[in-house]
């Protein structure tokens, strides 16, 4: 079973975090090791800034870019990702979401992955073959760090650590693929695998925003999303992606959670009403059926 | 009474919304839409309307159109609304009138030189709150409003779809400054501005604080301190915060005090009523306002609530507020 390590951390402020990502890691037993490039892979989501907690608190990338930093080398080059997507832009979104300033600040570089070298990959998923282009940063990285939000999501249940990998597809349109989310979140996952996953749970919405305090870390992106899923009130194994992940041997969905106890997050976690279940689930039946044109 | 017959120009969410009220008015019959895109006409084309153009000029050739409701990007009012009314339509205009005081201007005249109805839409002049509000002014309950306050919270750019986790994405156009003429206080604001000068007059002198919480280009909230020529004086707080919508007026009298504060619609209901074709409370006003348009129109509404001249004030005003920054 893979280790998913916990830590409270109340402040919101850069030493604090890195304490508590340091914690995450000595409870995981991972170890940095020497690396030339790193790839930081945070949450965007359209142009909602971390307070929503719907994407990567900027702070939270500045204390990891130190942690690396600290622990690696000072002259690790270090490079944020995320490309182009339906409802949002790289050249807006880095700079609303505060990332500009991060990268002036931290010097590390901001790359939109849909104008950078790629190359095409074929991978199979449940016999389905589906090609994307890989783009060469990912996959020169010696360390691929993925710094995941925690949320609800129509199509998919939950949005995590594996969810977050469908942004490192350069392909703008993804909406195309939201008939075969599931597959495609897989087959991502499984072109560009990364080593570490480290959630910014501090800041979280669920059927509201709240602060959470929470840290998590783990080499085991299914294992990282199934904690998720049990601190959302979900069912890890009701998470089709979840399951398809650990049918193609991307990990596996029982762990081992070390730190603080995963029920003392799952009591806080703003949990969605039965009502908003069906909210949701009336959204996933409108758009299935066309119905959403109706709409303004 | 002849039925007016109406085409509206630019299908984006404001278009849409005028598009289905005016689907629902009796006095109206919808002859044309225009919007650049194919795939957004097929929207009007959904609901029965035959004649569809990209191309907006096109369809103000149309001999047998009266008006048109103009909801178009605001870079494009003062270009759309004087041509309309050189082809002698009449003009409703989405808030705000334009980006800045000069094509306000611009626009204002041409209205005059054409002949034309010319007004611009504020919906929350049509708000129950609102309206009986003002009934109480005029009544001399409140004695003379010495204070004011006003707060526009809305969503703006980062409106969620109903589910409430899925992004609604504005057009670029909206993050463009020189295409949008301001930010928040230029989009709340205007609204603000236009009720307080409803209800106690002439605004006298204005300051304005920009806040920059989103790394826009442009303020994402400001607080506006007014003076008003009868003596009176307002502070204004508009901005765009995530879900959380606030729209509220408050008026300190010298003989009683009254607020109104208008309460967002159900974005669920709102959702369910547009799918099973009816008409969603969120709606209402934007009904009411072009219903008055119409009725002006028709003869049956003997002021003009709306007007052009109106709208160009509160331009001025906000030009004034962005000028005179509190820094």
């Amino acid at each position: 079973m893979s280790l998913v390590g916990l830590v409270e951390c109340k402040n919101r402020n850069v030493d604090s975090i890195k304490g508590a990502v340091s914690e995450a890691f000595r409870l995981i037993d991972y170890k940095l090791l020497k690396a030339e490039k790193i790839v930081i892979k945070p949450n965007m989501c359209y142009y909602w800034d971390w307070s929503t907690g719907q994407t990567t608190d900027p702070l939270f990338v500045a204390a990891l870019i130190d942690l690396f930093r600290e622990e690696i080398s000072p002259d690790v080059k270090i490079s944020i990702v995320e490309s182009d997507a339906s409802a949002m832009k790289c050249k807006y979104a880095f700079k609303y979401l505060g990332y500009e300033k991060l990268a002036r600040d931290c010097d590390v570089d901001l790359v939109n992955l849909s104008t950078v070298e790629a190359e095409k990959v074929a991978v199979k998923v449940a016999d389905e073959v589906f090609e994307f282009m890989v783009p060469k940063i990912i996959r020169d990285a010696d360390l691929r760090v993925n710094v995941p939000k925690m949320k609800y999501m129509s199509f998919t249940k939950i949005s995590a650590a594996l969810k977050n990998i469908y942004g490192c597809n350069p392909y703008p349109r993804k909406f195309e693929y939201h008939s075969k989310l599931d597959k495609v979140i897989v087959a991502l996952n499984k072109v560009m695998p990364f080593n570490l996953h480290v959630l910014d749970g501090l800041t979280v919405c669920g059927s509201k925003t709240l602060r959470l305090g929470l840290v998590m870390a783990s080499r085991d992106p299914v294992a990282i999303d199934a904690a998720v899923a049990k601190i959302m009130g979900v069912n890890p194994k009701s998470v089709v992606h979840l399951r398809l992940a650990e049918k193609e041997g991307l990990g596996k969905t029982s762990f081992i959670a070390k730190g603080v106890d995963i029920d003392y997050f799952r009591r806080r976690f703003p949990r969605r009403s039965f009502s908003e279940k069906v909210i949701a689930l009336g959204y996933r039946v409108a758009c299935k059926l066309g119905l959403d044109k109706r709409l303004v | 009474m002849e039925k007016i017959n109406l085409g509206v120009i630019g299908l984006g969410f404001i278009g849409k919304v005028h598009l289905r009220n005016c689907l629902n008015l009796k006095s109206v019959r919808v002859v044309a839409v225009a919007d650049s895109s194919k795939k957004v006409l097929n929207y009007a084309k959904a609901f029965g309307v035959k004649r569809l153009f990209t191309d907006y000029h096109e369809l103000l050739k149309l001999k047998d159109l009266d008006a048109v409701i103009i909801s178009l990007p605001t870079y494009l009012h003062a270009e759309s609304a004087i041509i309309a009314m050189e082809e002698g339509k009449h003009v409703f205009l989405e808030k705000p009138l334009a980006r800045n005081v000069e094509e306000g201007r611009e626009i204002v005249s041409a209205a005059g030189k054409n002949g034309v109805i010319f007004m611009v839409g504020y919906p929350l002049r049509f708000v129950p709150e609102f309206v009986d509000l003002k009934s109480q002014v005029e009544s001399g309950a409140l004695g003379d409003i010495q204070m004011a306050y006003g707060v526009d919270i809305a969503a703006g750019p980062f409106f969620h779809r109903a589910e409430s986790t899925t992004p609604r994405p504005v057009p670029e156009w909206w993050l463009n400054i020189e295409l949008t003429g301001g930010g928040a206080l230029m989009d709340l604001g205007y609204h603000m501005i236009n009720l307080l000068r409803w209800y106690i007059g002439e605004v006298s002198a204005v300051k304005a604080r920009l806040g920059y919480r989103f790394n826009f280009d442009f303020e994402d909230y400001a607080t506006c301190i007014t003076d008003f020529e009868c003596g009176a004086s307002a502070v204004v707080n508009v901005g765009w915060f995530s879900q959380s919508a606030a729209v509220g007026i408050e008026l300190h009298g010298t003989m009683a005090h009254a607020r109104a504060y208008h309460s967002p619609s159900s974005k669920v209901i709102t959702a369910v009523k547009l799918i099973l074709g009816r008409t969603p409370r969120f709606f209402i006003p934007y009904l009411k306002e072009v219903s008055h348009f119409v009725d002006y129109l028709r003869d049956d509404d003997g002021e003009n609530r709306l007007s052009g001249e109106d709208a160009l004030k509160d331009l001025e005003v906000i030009a004034k507020a962005y000028k005179n920054q509190i820094k």
